[in-house]
């Protein structure tokens, strides 16, 4: 057990350095942040609040949180295997649970840093500039409150590790750099729009409504969204709820992260004997 | 990010900075998601410093004396500004059709009025009084009174306790029954909403027109004593006049001044127009003073062209302790000071007054009405002063109420002042480089229908104070600095066309309805004022104006109703489906969309359209602008918009509008949603 917590540790610390010393992603966090600024500044949400920052953040959330995921695993797991550092780390004592835990857990630090800054720096500029245009009257900050933001930010941890963690499962199969980016397009649309997709599909097809709070949570993007507007939007309204079945999209979060992690341990441990079986079942078609 | 060597030091203290910071981030998530943001209540505020809606607390009933509204503060989850109800009532007829929830979420606390210990009652007439200030108990575990003996001026009163006993000492001393919130929030109040205005305003039509009928007929008298023949002068003639008889006034010239006591009718042979012809009989005061002053019911002077009227504008007295710093007797003062001043006719106690054909050269008022000197007018012509500063009103009503129509209003200070005058009609007249044209001050219920304005320096029709139903319909202004300025609450303003103006009318008044207005080529079309929207404003035409629209500080407005918005020449540009896409008369594309063809290419790129998608959501959370969700595609009324654009435009008649068919609930109304604003 110490030897494999050890293991994690190393490959965590090792990839945390890699990603260090990768300044596009830096870049990338510049790049967010000056979009969810420039919403905020342009929208007008921020002026007043943090739910009607939410509100103006949340598109563009949902559409930017997975693409920079995607684009910190996508090649987390392909790189070392095609660079043969991977066959050489499995000559140590470590195992490939521990391998992938540990470049998946520095990814998420890094998602958490590359993500939750920008982020944090939005909510504090709503914090310092929100505020009512007159003080002639009385004003009070309904249920707006900064609490809010903070949960809006937690939701969003979650959201992109599961796409990171799926990005990486997926770049294991990919046998090239560029096969990797497309792949990694490939988890990105099918995560971002083909849930949503699915569920239009069936309720077009005369799937039960009633149904839509559980079937809406199995995508990472519906779950999301679902608590989004269950746990920060929906405060500022009637407290009905019902938007999202709060368990099943937190559990679909996780679930997404696990399953692209375990995907990522089966292809890293079992990949080289699944290659060994395929060229074999082609051995013998071409025979 | 640093390399990490486990041995050292510094790597071990980066260790423990990320564990102390993941445990941090840990507890300040969990603790996110377990406090609750809706749970933190507000504290009660001052009354005065919240905004107010519903029931206006300035009525003249409720001003004078003891008698008081039971008043509700409410703080709504997404709007920042707390509401202040005049009324329990106003407060439950809010929240019956959801446009409030939609607009400001719901309420997190609402706070009630007590009226423990305060002494409450009924005064005279009635009304529900009260003594001190209460406390504010929130409305969940306030007791209540129904059907007690108390009413309130726009009915029932629902009067709160904090204290059951205190409930029930009420209720055995006037009657009724203690409930809790639960039966007050699930009863229906009738509370009057700008519809029901808007459906009055043809009702109020009909009522002037019988009572310039009925005043008409009570001119008709016979006659006894002819000036020049019978008497030698005409207050010689008056005074010479049984009463109920016509004292009639041939042609020429009369130097004078004249006091009518009786009630009689001063027949002159004409006004002689506006320039005044050789037929026309003139009547000359002496420079100082009133020219004609009545003190007698159902007096009718008819005919006549009076000039040579004092100029003293007000009492000086009272103007003076107007300046009192207290600010408490300003009313009383402004009474006193504007209902004393010199006038070409001045009615003082005199109901019943008929003025019909006259010119009036007025070096201060022209018509002074005072003390329920109610008073129908037909033909008047006014030629006030040049500076508005130098003379005064056209008419001055002062707790008279007139009835007035096919007038003329020119130059002087305004060219109508009422104040406290409910009821009055002013219609088919015309007005022209007055400061205001029609200035309503405490005066409600009031009809101004189908004048025309023209060059005012402050504004066509304005109303001040708060005062509450008041219909400001068909009007044509131009050239004026403002079209239509009206506060109060319940007002509606309708079927107007204003033009060329540098602002066409701002949506001062509360709870009120402004529709089928059209606004063209005005500096500023519209202009949202109050901090929190609670007036429905649709079915408006806004063509060609430097800028639509324009929103002070507070809240959103949502400009439509339903799915039926207002029309905005250029809001339908672009390669969209007509009407889909929201218009904002506030943001910087979309008012130049009618201007700019540019601003269409702004408007598609995929930032913009974004952000219109965002706005809206939350609104009572968003400030300073105005949104029509719904803008319509083809002006309401292009014949208007065509009569002021077209070719006719130099035209200087007013544009007439159909709106007494279409306002009249038993006539073919149009397809307008009803409910409260």
């Amino acid at each position: 057990m110490r030897s494999s917590l050890g293991g994690v540790w190393v490959v965590f610390r090792r990839e945390l350095t890699t990603v260090g010393r990768t300044p596009g992603y830096a870049v990338l966090a510049v790049g967010l942040l000056v979009v969810l600024g420039g919403l905020v500044a342009v929208g007008g949400g921020g002026a007043t609040g943090f739910v009607p920052a939410v509100v103006d953040l949340l598109l563009p959330t949902e559409v930017l949180v997975p693409l920079l995921a995607v684009v910190l695993g996508y090649r987390a797991l392909y790189a070392d295997a095609a660079s043969g550092e991977l066959a050489v780390i499995r000559t140590y004592p470590v195992s490939a649970v521990a391998y992938v835990l540990g470049v998946l857990l520095a990814r998420t630090v890094a998602l958490f840093a590359l993500v939750g800054g920008p982020f944090a720096l939005v909510g504090a500029y709503v914090w310092l500039t929100a505020a009512p245009d007159t003080g002639i009257f009385a004003t009070h900050a309904g249920v707006d409150s900064p609490v809010l933001f903070v949960r809006f930010v937690a939701l969003v941890v979650p959201f992109g590790a599961a796409y990171l963690s799926l990005s990486a499962a997926v770049s294991t199969i990919a046998t090239s750099r560029r096969s990797a980016v497309a792949l990694g397009v490939l988890a990105l649309l099918a995560g971002i729009l083909g849930g949503d997709l699915a569920v239009l599909r069936s309720l077009s097809a005369g799937a039960s409504p009633s149904g839509i709070a559980e079937s809406i949570a199995f995508t990472p993007n519906g779950a999301f969204r679902g608590l989004v507007f269950e746990h920060v939007i929906g405060v500022a309204f009637a407290p009905e709820g019902g938007f999202v079945d709060t368990g099943r999209a937190v559990a679909s979060l996780v679930g997404w992260c696990l399953l692209g992690a375990a995907a990522a341990v089966a292809a890293v441990a079992f990949g080289s004997r699944v290659d060994v079986a395929v060229e074999r079942l082609r051995g013998r078609l071409g025979r | 990010m640093a390399v990490f060597d486990p041995d050292t030091a510094r790597s071990r203290r980066v260790r423990i900075a990320a564990v102390g910071f993941v445990a941090l981030a840990a507890v300040a998530t969990a603790g996110a998601f377990a406090a609750d943001p809706s749970e933190s209540v507000p504290e009660p505020v001052r009354f005065d410093d919240a905004v107010e809606l519903g029931l206006s607390s300035e009525t003249d009933a409720l001003m004078a004396g003891d008698a008081t509204l039971p008043r509700v503060q409410v703080f709504y989850s997404q709007l920042q500004y707390v509401v202040g109800y005049n009324g329990v009532g106003a407060f439950v007829d809010s929240r019956s059709d959801g446009r409030t929830e939609r607009q400001f979420g719901y309420p997190l606390v609402a706070y009630v009025e007590t009226f423990d210990h305060r002494d409450p009652g009924r005064t005279d007439s009635g009304l529900f009084s009260a003594t001190g200030a209460g406390g504010w108990t929130p409305v969940g575990e306030a007791r209540y009174v129904v059907g007690s003996d108390a009413r309130t001026p726009a009915g029932e009163v629902v009067v709160p306790f904090r204290d059951r006993e205190a409930a029930a000492a009420f209720a055995a001393d006037h009657g009724g029954s203690v409930v809790g919130w639960e039966a007050v929030r699930t009863r229906s109040f009738d509370v009057d909403s700008a519809a029901t205005v808007r459906s009055l305003a043809p009702e109020r039509w009909r009522t002037a027109t019988g009572r310039l009928a009925a005043a008409e007929e009570r001119a008709d008298r016979p006659v006894s004593v002819v000036v020049g023949e019978d008497a030698p002068t005409i207050d010689a003639a008056v005074a010479a006049a049984p009463p109920n008889t016509t004292v009639r006034v041939p042609p020429g010239t009369y130097k004078e001044n004249v006091t009518v006591n009786r009630s009689v009718t001063i027949a002159g042979a004409g006004a002689g127009g506006e320039r005044g012809d050789a037929g026309a009989t003139r009547v000359v005061g002496n420079g100082t003073g009133s020219v004609i002053t009545v003190r007698a019911p159902d007096v009718a002077l008819t005919g006549m062209r009076i000039a040579g009227t004092g100029n003293e504008t007000r009492d000086p007295e009272a103007a003076r302790e107007s300046r009192d710093p207290e600010g408490e007797a300003w009313d009383t003062n402004i009474q006193l000071g504007y209902g004393h001043g010199d006038a070409g006719i001045k009615a003082v106690g005199a109901p019943g007054l008929v003025v019909d054909d006259v010119a009036i050269d007025a070096g201060a008022s022209g018509l002074l009405l005072r003390e329920g000197s109610h008073a129908t007018v037909r033909e008047l012509f006014v030629d006030g002063t040049d500076e508005w500063q130098e003379g005064f009103m056209g008419i001055t009503g002062m707790e008279s109420r007139v009835t007035v129509t096919d007038s003329r209003f020119e130059g002087g200070r305004d060219g109508i002042y009422l104040h406290r005058a409910d009821g009055s009609v002013v219609r088919n007249s015309t007005f022209a480089d007055n400061r205001y044209g029609t200035h309503l001050m405490y005066t409600g219920d009031a009809l101004v229908a189908d004048n025309a304005f023209r060059n005012e320096l402050f504004a066509g029709v304005t109303v001040m104070t708060r005062p509450a139903g008041n219909a400001i319909v068909g009007n044509d202004v131009r050239g004026s600095s403002a079209g239509i300025q009206a506060s109060g609450t319940r007002t509606y303003v309708g079927h107007n066309t204003l033009v060329g103006n540098e602002l066409g009318f701002s949506t001062s008044a509360r709870g009120s309805l402004y529709e089928h207005n059209v606004v063209v080529d005005n500096e500023l079309g519209a202009r949202a004022t109050t901090v929190v929207p609670s007036s429905r404003v649709v079915a408006n035409d806004f063509v060609g104006n430097d800028d639509h629209a324009a929103a002070g500080a507070g809240a959103l407005r949502v400009w439509a109703d339903g799915d039926r918005g207002n029309y905005w020449e250029g809001a339908n540009v672009g390669p969209h489906d007509p009407g889909s896409r929201a218009y904002r008369p506030t943001s910087p594309v979309d008012a130049a969309l009618h201007r700019e063809a540019g601003a269409v290419t702004v408007r598609e790129s995929p930032a913009a359209r974004l952000l219109d998608r965002l706005r809206g959501t939350v609104p009572g959370a968003r400030s300073g602008s105005i949104v029509d969700p719904a803008p319509a595609t083809e002006p309401y009324h292009p014949d208007r918009v065509d009569a002021v654009t077209g070719a006719d435009a130099g035209a200087d008649g007013p544009v007439r509008t159909d709106w007494r068919v279409a306002s009249d609930p038993d006539g073919n109304a149009t397809a307008t949603a009803e409910g409260s604003a």
